[in-house]
C-alpha cells in the first residue's frame, strides 16, 4: 500500500544523510524477480540465490564453486556409488528453533522427492531409492543405480534442508515460507522487493556480519548502474558487458569479472545434411573468429572455449587451445565435403539482445566462407515447441542452434549428459544437435557409476577429446561473470554459474 | 437514469464472457508447452509431468475453461504458476502502484494538456501557439526509455533529488509520472486545441461575444465546455490504456506495475495470471466507457441518457 506519510520520513532521512549501509543493511539489485524460495522448486539463478540466504544443504559451494561440506561433516561412498553415508554437524538449529538432525534431513528430502508434491526439481532427487537414519547425526542414502556425481548434486541448492516444522505447517506454500539453517530469515516480500534479516540462531560464530539484505528487481540495465552510482544499491548483478566500462577504474566501485561456467556454442544437427559430415563441422569451427566474437558481443570479457566444457567446471580438460581461426582452411574443407560454393542454413537462438548480436556476428563470419545463414531469434515458447515438440530425432527441424549452458551442479556430468549424449536427446533433455558417439555415451555412463574422483576425471577427459574430434558444436566462448559493488562492501560474490553468495557480506570501514 | 445504469451494467456481462473465451483460446493457442517453460531447460521428464499436473494442463481444454469460469464467477482465480502466489494477490499488489501512477500522470498531463490547448486555441497562429505545439510534438515523439534514463542520470545520480525508481514515497512518483504523462499531455493539448478552434467558430460563441459577455466567460464557459466532449472521450481512452501499465516506464523505473507483470506472465505462459489481468483490463475499459458516457451528460446537459 502507498504510504503518503512517508514523504516526511524520507525528507528527514535525506536531511540527516544517513547512508543505508551504516546499519549494516545491504541492498542488491538484480535484473529479474525472485519467483519462489523453496529450493526444490526453483530453476532460475536469482530465486536460487535468494533461497541460499535462508537455506543450506549438506554440502555447499564457495565463490569459485569448489565443493565443501556445509551441514555435513564428512561422508563415505561405496565403490560403485550407490550408498552414501553422510555424517552431520551437531548442535545446529533451524531459524525457527527446530533442531537440525538426521530425521530433519530425511523429512525434508522425502517431502521434496514425493511426486505428489509436484516440485520442479524432482529429477535431481530421482536417483534416490531410500533414506535411512542409523543415528541422530548420520544419514544413509541408497540410490537406485550408481550415480557418481551424487555429492555434487547434494551441493545443488535443491537439496537444501527445510525445517520439518515449516514443512508440516506450510506444505505447498513453502515457496513463500521457506525456513532453513541459513544465515538469514525471510522478513518481508512485496512485489519487487524481498528482505531477509539476520538469523539469531545461526551456527557459524560471528556470521552473518550484516543485519539485513534487500533484493530488488530492477530490469533495466542502465537503472541498475544508476542505483549503484546514486547509493541506492551496494551490489548489482548482472552488469552488461557493454556498460561495464562506465564502472571500471572507478574510485567508488569495484567491477568484478571472472570466468563463468557458461559455455556458448552452436550445435549443428548432425543427423541432417550437410552437418552429418565432420569436414563441414570442422569448417564451421575454422570459419569463426572467436577473439572477434568476444570483442564484439562480450566487450572482451570472456575466454575462448578450448574444450566442450568451460575451464571452471569440475572435470574439464583442455584440448590444447581454442579452435584456430582459418577461413581459407574452412573453404578448403567445405570444398572437400562437396560444398565448394557453400550452402544455406538457418540459425536459431533465443531473443535476448546479446544472443541476437552473437547470431548476427556468426552470420557474417559464416557468410565469409560461403555459408549463407538466416538468423531466426525465437521467443521462449516458440523455441520450446520447436525443440521439445520433436518426438523422433529424424523429424527435428533444427539446423544450427546458438545456445548457452551452465551446469548448476558444477560438475561435468550436468553438461555432457544433457547436451552431448544420447541420454540428452529432446524431448528428454537439451542435446539440440542430436550428437551421440558410443564412446562418449559410455564415458558419461562410466562416470555416473563411480564416486571415485580420479576415475570420473579420466572418463570425462576421454569424452572431451572425442567430442573435440567429432566437432558437433562450433565451440565458441565462455563469457565472464560481471558484477559490481561499492568499495567498502565485501563478501558478496557471484559464483561461476551465476548464483550469488551472501554469507560473508560485510562492510569495511 | 438508474434503469440506464443497470441496463449498461448488465450488458457488460456477455462482453466479458466473450472476452474470457477469446482470451482463453488465444492463450492456449500460444506455441510452446507451458509446463516445459516453467520447468526450465534442464528439467527432466518427471519435472515436466509434475508441473503439468500442478497446472491442471492434463485436463481437456473445455474442462479447463469450465473450471476456470466456475472459479472466476466465485472470484477465485487460482495460483500463479510462476510464483505460486494466489493470482488475486499477485494482481492486487501490482494494481495499486499502477492505479496511483495512472492517476498522478493523468492529473498533471490533463491539466497541462488542456491549459496548453486552450492557450494555443486562443492565441492561434501567435508564438504561444507555435511554442506549445512544438512542445506537444516533442512530447509525443520523445522515446520514454531514453528520457527516463536521462532523467535518472540527472536527478538521481548527479543531483540526488529523486530515487532511481521503486514505489516508496512521493519522490519516487515524480520521474515516472512525468515520463508517462508527457505523451498524454501532448496528445491532450493537440486535441483541446483543435476542438477549441472548431467550437470558437460556432454561432453561439459569436452570439455570446456580441451580447457582450466578458472574454474570459466566452473562453471558459461557452467555448471550452463544449470543446471538452472529445477531450473527455480521449481522457477515458488514455485512462484505460494507462491502467494497463506501461512496460517501458515500469522497466526503466523498476515500478512494480501491471505492464511488466503481463509481459513476464506471457513469457512464462502463466495462464491464470494472463487471464486474470486481461479480464481486469476489459472490465476497466467497460466501466470507463460507462463513466465517460455519464460525464457527457454532466458536461453537456443537451445529452440525455436513455
Amino acid at each position: 500500500m502507498l504510504k503518503w506519510t512517508l514523504p516526511l520520513a524520507a525528507l528527514l532521512a535525506t536531511a540527516g544523510l544517513a547512508p543505508a549501509q551504516a546499519a549494516g543493511n545491504v541492498t542488491m539489485a538484480f535484473d529479474n524477480n525472485v519467483l519462489g524460495l523453496n529450493p526444490a522448486n526453483l530453476n532460475d539463478n536469482l530465486s536460487m540465490s535468494a533461497s541460499r540466504t535462508i537455506m543450506q544443504g549438506l554440502f555447499g559451494f564457495d565463490k569459485d564453486m569448489k565443493l565443501h561440506p556445509l551441514l555435513a561433516e564428512s561422508y563415505e561412498a561405496n565403490d560403485n556409488a550407490t550408498v552414501f553415508t553422510i555424517h552431520l554437524r551437531k548442535g545446529i538449529t533451524f531459524s525457527d528453533g527446530t533442531p537440525f538432525n538426521a530425521a530433519a534431513v530425511k523429512t525434508s528430502f522425502d517431502f521434496m522427492r514425493d511426486p505428489a508434491n509436484h516440485l520442479k526439481r524432482l529429477s535431481l532427487y530421482a536417483p534416490i531409492d531410500k533414506i535411512e537414519t542409523p543415528d541422530d547425526s548420520t544419514v544413509k542414502i541408497t540410490l537406485k543405480q550408481p550415480f557418481g556425481p551424487f555429492i555434487a548434486n547434494l551441493a545443488h541448492i535443491a537439496f537444501a534442508v527445510m525445517s520439518p516444522k515449516a514443512i508440516a505447517e506450510y506444505g505447498k506454500d513453502l515457496d513463500r515460507h521457506a525456513v532453513g539453517t541459513g544465515p538469514f530469515m525471510l522478513d518481508s516480500w512485496q512485489t519487487d522487493t524481498l528482505k531477509v534479516v539476520k538469523n539469531p540462531h545461526y551456527w557459524q560464530p560471528g556470521l552473518p556480519k550484516v543485519d539485513s539484505l534487500t533484493i530488488k528487481s530492477v530490469p533495466e540495465d542502465g537503472t541498475r548502474i544508476s542505483m549503484l552510482q546514486a547509493g541506492e544499491a551496494q551490489f548489482i548483478f548482472p552488469v552488461p558487458p557493454g556498460m561495464a566500462q562506465s564502472l571500471e577504474h572507478n574510485a567508488k566501485f569495484d567491477l568484478i569479472h571472472k570466468p563463468s561456467i557458461y559455455a556458448r556454442y552452436v550445435a549443428m544437427n548432425v543427423l541432417k545434411k550437410p552437418f552429418d559430415d565432420v569436414r563441414v563441422r570442422e569448417a564451421l569451427n575454422y570459419a569463426v573468429n572467436k577473439d572477434a566474437l568476444l570483442k564484439v558481443v562480450f566487450n572482451g570479457y570472456g575466454q575462448k572455449l578450448d574444450s566442450a566444457l568451460p575451464s571452471g567446471l569440475a572435470g574439464y580438460s583442455s584440448q590444447g587451445g581454442a579452435w584456430p581461426y582459418d577461413p581459407a582452411k574452412a573453404k578448403k574443407l567445405l570444398a572437400e565435403a562437396g560444398y565448394p560454393n557453400g550452402f544455406s542454413t538457418v540459425l536459431w537462438g533465443n531473443s535476448a539482445s546479446l544472443t541476437r548480436k552473437a547470431m548476427v556476428f556468426l552470420q557474417q563470419q559464416l557468410g565469409a566462407v560461403g555459408v549463407k545463414v538466416e538468423v531466426e531469434p525465437l521467443e521462449a515458447g516458440v523455441m520450446i515447441s520447436r525443440i521439445y515438440g520433436v518426438q523422433k530425432p529424424e523429424e527435428a527441424q533444427t539446423q544450427l542452434y546458438y545456445g548457452g549452458w551452465s551446469a548448476s551442479t558444477g560438475d561435468a556430468d550436468w553438461e555432457l549428459r544433457p547436451l552431448l549424449s544420447k541420454m540428452g536427446f529432446p524431448p528428454t533433455l537439451y542435446n539440440t544437435g542430436y550428437y551421440s558417439n558410443p564412446k562418449v555415451d559410455a564415458d558419461v555412463q562410466g562416470a555416473l557409476e563411480t564416486a571415485d574422483a580420479a576415475k570420473r576425471a579420466a572418463f570425462y577427459k576421454d569424452a572431451q577429446a572425442q567430442i573435440w574430434k567429432d566437432a558437433p558444436w562450433i565451440f565458441l566462448v565462455s563469457e565472464n561473470i560481471l558484477y559490481a559493488r561499492v568499495k567498502n562492501l565485501s563478501g558478496i560474490d557471484v559464483m561461476p554459474d551465476g548464483q550469488t553468495l551472501t554469507l560473508d557480506a560485510a562492510f569495511t570501514k | 437514469m438508474l434503469t440506464y445504469l443497470l441496463k449498461r451494467l448488465a450488458s457488460t456481462i456477455p462482453v466479458l464472457v466473450a472476452v474470457s473465451i477469446f482470451v482463453f483460446g488465444f492463450v492456449h493457442a500460444l506455441p510452446g508447452d507451458p509446463a516445459r517453460l516453467v520447468a526450465g531447460p534442464d528439467a527432466g521428464p518427471q519435472d515436466i509431468a509434475a508441473v503439468r499436473a500442478e497446472m491442471g494442463l492434463d485436463l481437456p481444454l473445455w474442462e479447463q475453461y469450465g473450471l476456470w469460469l466456475n472459479n472466476a464467477v466465485h472470484l477465485r482465480f487460482g495460483k500463479s504458476i510462476r510464483t505460486q502466489e494466489p493470482v488475486s494477490t499477485v494482481v492486487a499488489q501490482r494494481f495499486m502502484p499502477t492505479l496511483w501512477l495512472t492517476l498522478v500522470s493523468l492529473a498533471w498531463s490533463m491539466t497541462a494538456g488542456i491549459a496548453l490547448g486552450v492557450l494555443s486555441g486562443v492565441r492561434r497562429g501567435k508564438w504561444e501557439d507555435q511554442a506549445s505545439m512544438v512542445a506537444a510534438i516533442s512530447g509525443v515523439s520523445m522515446p520514454s526509455f531514453w528520457l527516463g534514463l536521462l532523467l535518472i542520470s540527472l536527478f538521481s545520480v548527479r543531483l540526488g533529488w529523486f530515487p532511481t525508481g521503486g514505489y516508496d514515497s512521493w519522490r519516487s512518483f515524480v520521474m515516472p509520472a512525468f515520463v508517462l504523462g508527457l505523451g498524454v499531455a501532448a496528445v491532450m493539448a493537440r486535441f483541446t486545441r483543435s476542438a477549441f478552434i472548431e467550437v470558437s467558430a460556432e454561432d453561439y460563441v459569436r452570439t455570446a461575444r456580441m451580447k457582450g459577455a466578458p472574454e474570459r466567460r466566452v473562453i471558459w464557459h461557452h467555448t471550452l465546455r463544449n470543446a471538452l466532449i472529445p477531450v473527455i472521450t480521449l481522457t477515458g481512452l488514455q485512462f484505460g490504456f494507462l491502467l494497463g501499465g506501461s512496460i517501458v516506464v515500469e522497466t526503466v523505473f523498476a515500478w512494480p506495475g501491471l505492464g511488466r507483470l503481463l509481459v513476464d506472465s506471457v513469457s512464462l505462459r502463466d495462464y491464470p495470471v494472463i487471464q486474470a489481468e486481461i479480464m481486469l483490463f476489459s472490465t476497466e475499459f467497460v466501466l470507463i466507457n460507462l463513466v465517460v458516457d455519464l460525464l457527457y451528460a454532466a458536461v453537456n446537459p443537451e445529452i440525455r441518457l436513455r
